[in-house]
């Protein structure tokens, strides 16, 4: 009997070792190593790699069922670092974001940094448009998120917008029939409780306030996941090749908030409600309202 | 844990002194200035993307002047604990902020004090909890 219980483990780690890994044990997980996220990165020449090395890492991955979805349900919001509204949560007050820019882009970006200091600065927003992609994720109000088998709607309170995240098995469009939009493109895949995500046919825009811009080359690799039952987080590579010398990784914290009165929901957002909040940008590129009505 | 509890005044302290305004860059208003005046609330526009408190203020000579302070939307107030029914028409009001640079009598709203004590940061909704 004594001699049996070695054998027993032997043959025990043997079937362990002959047993197929855990179809998300490759995937990053929600708090992987930012250094090692960054390599993931640069290991990849484009988003399209990225993503092709997850699918495979993935494996032949389940599809959700109604009774397989992942619990999302709940009002989320953007976890505020010291970054403040930065885009790269790690970036450090008072410094220069995080991206590797091309010299142009960089100098843009300094003189964006120095006119802001000089109290001169337009937001686009302010002419309502919606901040899209990847600006969104760094948007600090109200998110829900619609999960379902084939989709789903990543849902931010600014702008009253709307991604959707097409998990059927689709491809994107062919490049011939591409356009680009606030939003883009996304299609995915779950693995396990991980969403993730490809977008393209993104438009210009600009990662936040003080921030770089990105060029409607951008494209982006998100993972999305639950860390624990109140927090979600997603892993971000943005490829732009006319802007970037290297991918630009980030990780966002989102928070489900407590809301024991359930007071809380998304309104409809349109910046013309009321007149008070009407902004124009001015010839050396500064804001000002217009007419206040304080009657 | 001290690491944690320091990011966290950090944070406080940017969300305190910094206007965090939805969707217009906030270079219109002087964040090296506060002002403060106390008044009665002559009307509160809970709207997106900005809410404005109306605040009447009466000056030594008996004249009456309407302040603007910006805001939040609701459901950024409604988490820092502020809602429309907090700010009643009439109400007698103690409310600072960051002045506009032009002049105009309007400013980036950051703290208030109503006349039971309660204190109103409308940019505490801005932590997520």
């Amino acid at each position: 009997m004594q001699h049996s219980r070695p054998l027993f483990f032997l043959l025990a780690w043997l079937c362990i070792l002959a047993l197929p890994p855990l179809a998300w044990a490759q995937l990053p997980g929600a708090y992987a190593d930012r250094a090692e996220m960054i390599e993931l990165g640069r290991r990849h020449a484009s988003a399209e790699a990225l993503y092709a090395y997850f699918r495979e890492q993935a494996g032949d991955t389940q599809p959700l069922t109604q009774a397989t979805l992942p619990d999302w349900s709940g009002i989320y919001s953007l976890q505020f670092t010291a970054a403040g509204l930065a885009y790269d949560s790690a970036q450090k007050p008072n410094e220069l974001p995080t991206a590797k820019l091309v010299p142009e882009y960089y100098d843009k970006l300094v003189e964006r940094v120095e006119q802001i200091k000089q109290g001169i600065e337009f937001d686009p927003l302010g002419r309502c448009e919606p901040p899209g992609a990847p600006r969104g994720v760094s948007e600090p109000f109200l998110r829900e998120y619609a999960v379902t088998p084939d989709k789903t709607w990543l849902i931010n309170e600014v702008a009253a917008e709307t991604r959707r995240i097409y998990t059927d098995g689709r491809g994107h469009l062919p490049p011939e029939d591409r356009f680009p939009t606030f939003d883009g493109d996304s299609i995915g895949f779950w693995d396990g409780p991980r969403l993730v995500i490809h977008t393209n046919q993104l438009r210009a825009g600009m990662y936040q306030r003080g921030q770089p811009d990105y060029s409607d080359d951008i494209e982006l690799v998100e993972i999305m996941q639950k860390a624990d039952e109140r927090t979600l987080i997603s892993h971000i590579w943005a490829y732009d090749p006319q802007t970037l010398l290297e991918p630009w990784y980030t990780m966002k914290t989102y928070i489900r908030l407590t809301d024991p009165e359930r007071i809380l929901r998304i309104h409809y957002w349109y910046c013309f409600d009321n007149q008070n909040n009407d902004v124009q940008e001015q010839d050396d590129g500064s804001t000002t309202f217009t007419d206040f009505n304080f009657d | 844990m001290i690491a944690k509890l320091k990011s966290l005044l950090l944070l406080i302290s940017v969300l305190a002194t910094t206007p965090l305004a939805a969707h217009h860059s906030t270079a219109m208003f002087d964040d090296q200035k506060q002002i403060t005046v106390t008044g009665v609330i002559k009307e509160f526009q809970y709207t997106n993307p900005h809410s404005w408190l109306l605040v009447d203020v009466t000056a030594a000579d008996g004249s009456v002047s309407t302040w603007g302070f910006e805001a939040e939307g609701p459901t950024t107030l409604m988490r820092s604990g502020i809602r429309k029914s907090t700010l009643p028409v009439g109400a007698k009001i103690t409310i600072t902020g960051n002045p506009m640079k032009d002049g105009r009598p309007a400013a980036a709203w950051s703290n208030a004090i109503l006349e039971d004590g309660t204190v109103l940061n409308p940019r505490a909704g801005f932590i997520a909890r």
